[in-house]
């Protein structure tokens, strides 16, 4: 579903972060630079179980709604506003979690 | 007089029993069998699996590990299970190309609990040693039983496919030896087809489980099946102890917010 050989950088708001089995999303608005006065997109971003972030410094209040954040996604293959994260940085600048390492691929 | 004799009555009513042993305490015998058991405890995940990122990636090296592995695996099918597999294979690589973007739902599903053996995804797991059984857990949703009792597994008419079929186990020294039958008719090898390859009523596995250091419980995995196979399929897996993490929590609460659905049978994501 995704396409692992792309990646695209989405720079938006954070509209709802759904810590939630089986995974969790990130529910995040991005503008379109090119057209700052037209609606922004919603992106859908996929993301690992609860109890695996947490394992990796993910917490339920890691993000919340109007958090400006920087989102590194492998895009869905059929165009739709979603995608794989691969790296998420917070509000603060700093990188949440654990990235994907370059060459690393989802099953 | 009276309150000397109700005193009386209280004692043996309640100091008798506090002394009498209780019905529910481990009898001697069985505490003695425990104590000769291996201690498992703890939580564990795959070797292979440790570190994976935040969207589920694996590391270049695990990836060439689990492509490694599944190779040594690869099925030596009979003449009859050969044309069976081809047959699978082509209506899905067909499928795939009717519509590369959304993929046929035909292997193991994105959420919900793994098949047997179900020690070969990722999560975290328990193994829960007992005299009578020793229990796999896993935070995916599977759930085994090892019965250890002695028992043999159930006559032929009161088995049929199951998702973790009917194990039964026995202690050699410190290494649990388990049998395993009675489970759905295919094995699913993700990195080899993508697709649950077809095996026959005479699937039956293999386990030689043993906590080889502190840190590490090995699994010697064997498939034989002698109607769907030339040669049993081998492979030795390993668990390592889960050190940054304190409690099993599930993942498989697929009704809570599962956004990668089958429609039409292909997989699908609801992007809000």
């Amino acid at each position: 579903m995704f396409d692992q050989t792309k990646q695209i950088t989405l720079v938006g708001t954070v509209k709802d972060f759904q810590w939630t089995n089986p995974h969790c999303w990130i529910q995040v608005l991005v503008p379109d630079p090119k057209d700052p006065q037209a609606a922004p997109v919603e992106w859908g971003v996929e993301m690992g179980a609860p109890v695996e972030l947490m394992r990796k410094g993910w917490k339920p209040g890691s993000l919340n709604p109007g958090d400006k954040v920087l989102i590194v996604v492998n895009p869905l293959r059929d165009g739709q506003p979603g995608g794989l994260v691969v790296s998420v940085t917070g509000p603060d600048g700093k990188i949440i979690g654990h990235p994907a390492a370059p060459g690393s691929r989802a099953p | 007089m009276k309150v000397r004799g109700a005193l009386i009555a209280l004692f043996v009513l309640f100091g008798c029993a506090s002394f009498a042993p209780a019905q529910s305490l481990n009898s001697k015998a069985r505490v003695e069998t425990f104590a000769k058991l291996p201690d498992w405890s703890g939580m564990w995940e795959p070797d292979i699996f440790v570190g994976q990122a935040d969207g589920q990636q694996f590391s270049e090296e695990a990836l060439r590990k689990m492509k490694a592995r599944a190779e040594a695996m690869r099925p030596s099918f009979t003449p009859e299970y050969q044309a069976k597999y081809e047959q699978i294979r082509k209506s899905i690589e067909a499928a795939i190309a009717a519509d590369p973007v959304h993929p046929p739902a035909t292997h193991q599903p994105l959420c919900g609990s793994p098949p047997f053996p179900a020690t070969f995804t990722p999560g975290m797991f328990e193994w829960r040693v007992t005299p009578e059984e020793t229990t796999f857990i896993s935070t995916v949703g599977a759930v085994r039983h090892i019965y250890t009792d002695g028992r043999s597994h159930p006559p032929k008419e009161l088995l049929w496919p199951t998702l973790m079929g009917d194990s039964i186990g026995h202690w050699e020294g410190d290494t649990l030896v388990v049998d395993t039958i009675a489970t759905k008719r295919r094995i699913y090898m993700g990195e080899l087809t993508g697709f649950f390859m077809p095996m026959s009523d005479q699937l039956h596995f293999i386990e030689r489980i043993r906590m080889v250091n502190h840190d590490a419980i090995q699994i010697d995995y064997t498939v034989e099946d002698p109607v769907a196979l030339t040669k049993p399929i081998h492979t030795v897996m390993t668990q390592t102890r889960v050190t940054d993490f304190d409690r099993m929590l599930e993942e498989a609460d697929c009704d809570e917010n599962e956004r990668d659905p089958v429609v039409n049978g292909r997989f699908t994501t609801v992007t809000h």
